[in-house]
């Protein structure tokens, strides 16, 4: 087992489990395999309209060739394509398993806001995914979300640009914005009658334009919205669209002010290096035990820690300030650490 | 609190307020409104009587789109204001053929499943003037065949064989109007007047 150098470290009775620096592989594993069924799942539907039309000598040779390709990748699963292949459909804003639905917290709020009624049948289908948050915190934003995984390219793409001498964007503003943004959002959804947090919100808009441009030919509004962050956080702030205004990280940092599934530091281990801080997408401060309602559980930090003092831990609230690490105050200097401007809050 | 942090606390929340409302102000001008119909587009069966209501309870997932067979149900994607991203059909290209999929898929209560003979899509009406056989130019029947519900929602008149005449039963489902092989299509789904229902 790869234990922490265990020569030079106090005995500490949390010794970090050591597959949890593997996490963010799986993470990014996890953010892949959603992507791929979302222009998959359009893609093998497509596939059973050609099926569910018999009329295989009517297709173009394009259309021929998907049919192929979807056959070849489904044929192991299914026996009749036009049915079976409904068992999976949709994507993280609502979709359906096996005939159990499952949809986005934001969806079901902001479907409320917007007919000011509760149709319960649709609520419930929310249920999992809120007990999950209240859980695990904004994990959705760090382990699912389709546009997370376009965010992280497009914030390394940032770093390419920066490390090839092109100025990016590094502002920073008040991460309370995208409070103002749900709040705002469901007031307007009210107002409007049109489910308008659904309308700016990354996730929802991947999922569908994906769809979209497979079955329904061409793109649609939220591609241009889309695009729009992605210049903006490349331009202005990094990740800045998941930092200050996304309605839907400003729901699940809500929901999970008081997750169980926490990162923690351990202070006998840490020795200051602020890579955590460097490395942290949502501009936290791990390096001074401030992880607050925002932080989305991805496990960067505990990955990129070089000596292993980032862990899980169970409890409802983080851990008060813990002071420098074992190398003493002297060696972390006064307020020099990056991501030190901003105050949880 | 001083008045300067109070009146800079205020006009902070006030910015980040307007910058907020800037997303949503800009999501709906990105669709515009659609131009009047030329033709008229039909919601997916089962769904909310008010569109209105419709438009609220709809979150825009597409997933009635992602089951439906003919794929006939469309989206306006780049259209429709407020309606952007909820489902409509276009009965003349691709008419529902009335599976239920969608309305068993759909995880909100603008579909909602019913059965068949509650369906109301709206209800087909023929143009007596341009039909072939109401203007004796030969013998059709196309939209009389294809109908799923049968001689309850479109036969012939009687004592004239060949024109076809539009019964209570008619849901709306539009594969009249799909199959109907005059270039003008004189056979059209509208929404059914208020208070008629078969």
């Amino acid at each position: 087992m790869a234990a922490p150098t265990a020569t030079t470290e106090p005995a500490t009775r949390l010794r970090r489990f050591v597959v949890w620096r593997q996490l963010n592989k799986l993470r990014w594993l996890i953010l892949v395999i959603v992507f791929a069924m979302l222009v998959l799942l359009p893609l093998l539907h497509v596939y059973q309209t050609y099926t569910a039309a018999h009329a295989y000598d009517l297709l173009s040779p394009g259309e021929k060739q998907l049919y192929d390709v979807m056959e070849t990748i489904a044929a192991p699963f299914v026996s009749d394509p036009a049915e079976d292949l409904d068992a999976i459909k949709g994507n993280t804003w609502s979709g359906s398993f096996w005939g159990y639905k499952i949809s986005d917290p934001l969806a079901a709020l902001g479907q409320v806001a917007a007919g000011l009624n509760l149709y319960w049948p649709f609520l419930l289908t929310a249920l999992v995914p809120l007990l999950l948050t209240i859980f695990f915190g904004r994990f959705f934003c760090g382990w699912i979300c389709p546009a997370t995984f376009l965010y992280e390219l497009n914030s390394n793409f940032a770093s390419w640009l920066r490390w090839a001498g092109i100025r990016v964007g590094n502002r920073r503003f008040d991460k309370r914005i995208k409070y103002g943004v749900l709040a705002l959002g469901l007031i307007l959804s009210a107002v409007s009658g049109s489910v308008l947090t659904g309308a700016i919100y990354p996730p929802a808009i991947i999922g569908r334009e994906i769809y979209y441009t497979i079955a329904q030919g061409g793109l649609g509004v939220g591609t241009i919205f889309f695009l729009a962050t992605l210049l903006f956080d490349i331009l202005v702030a990094r990740r800045g669209f998941c930092r200050y205004l996304c309605p839907g990280g400003a729901l699940y940092s809500l929901l999970g002010r008081y997750r169980l599934v926490r990162i923690r530091r351990i202070v006998e281990t840490c020795n200051d290096c602020a890579k955590c801080n460097v490395v942290c997408e949502f501009d936290l401060d791990p390096l001074r035990d401030g992880f607050g309602q925002e932080c989305n559980n991805c496990t960067a930090c505990i990955a990129i820690c070089p000596t292993d003092a980032l862990t899980f831990t169970l409890r409802p609230r983080d851990y008060p300030e813990q002071g420098p690490g074992h190398l003493g105050r002297h060696y972390r200097g006064d307020g020099e650490a990056p991501g030190e401007a901003d105050a949880a809050p | 609190m001083t008045r300067r942090g109070f009146l800079k606390r205020w006009l902070s929340g006030a910015a980040l307020l307007g910058v907020a409302a800037l997303l949503y102000g800009v999501t709906p001008l990105l669709a515009p409104r659609r131009a009047k119909a030329k033709r008229n587009y039909l919601r997916p069966p089962g769904a909310l009587k008010d569109d209105a209501a419709f438009i609220a309870a709809c979150i825009g997932c597409g997933v009635c789109g992602e089951v439906c067979p003919p794929r006939c149900i469309k989206f306006h994607i780049r259209d429709g204001g407020g309606a952007v991203n909820t489902p409509y059909i276009d009965a003349a290209e691709k008419a529902c053929i009335l599976c239920d999929k969608c309305m068993e898929v759909c995880p909100t209560e603008s579909l909602t499943m019913m059965p068949r003979q509650e369906i109301d899509m709206g209800v087909a009406v023929i143009d007596e003037r341009a039909c072939y056989p109401w203007v004796d130019r030969g013998v059709c029947g196309a939209c009389v065949s294809i109908c799923p519900l049968g001689k309850k929602a479109i036969g012939y008149k009687m004592w004239n064989q060949y024109r076809p005449v539009v019964r209570d039963a008619c849901v709306g489902c539009g594969l009249c109007v799909e199959v109907c092989p005059h270039p003008s299509v004189p056979i059209w789904v509208v929404a059914r007047p208020m208070g008629v229902k078969a």
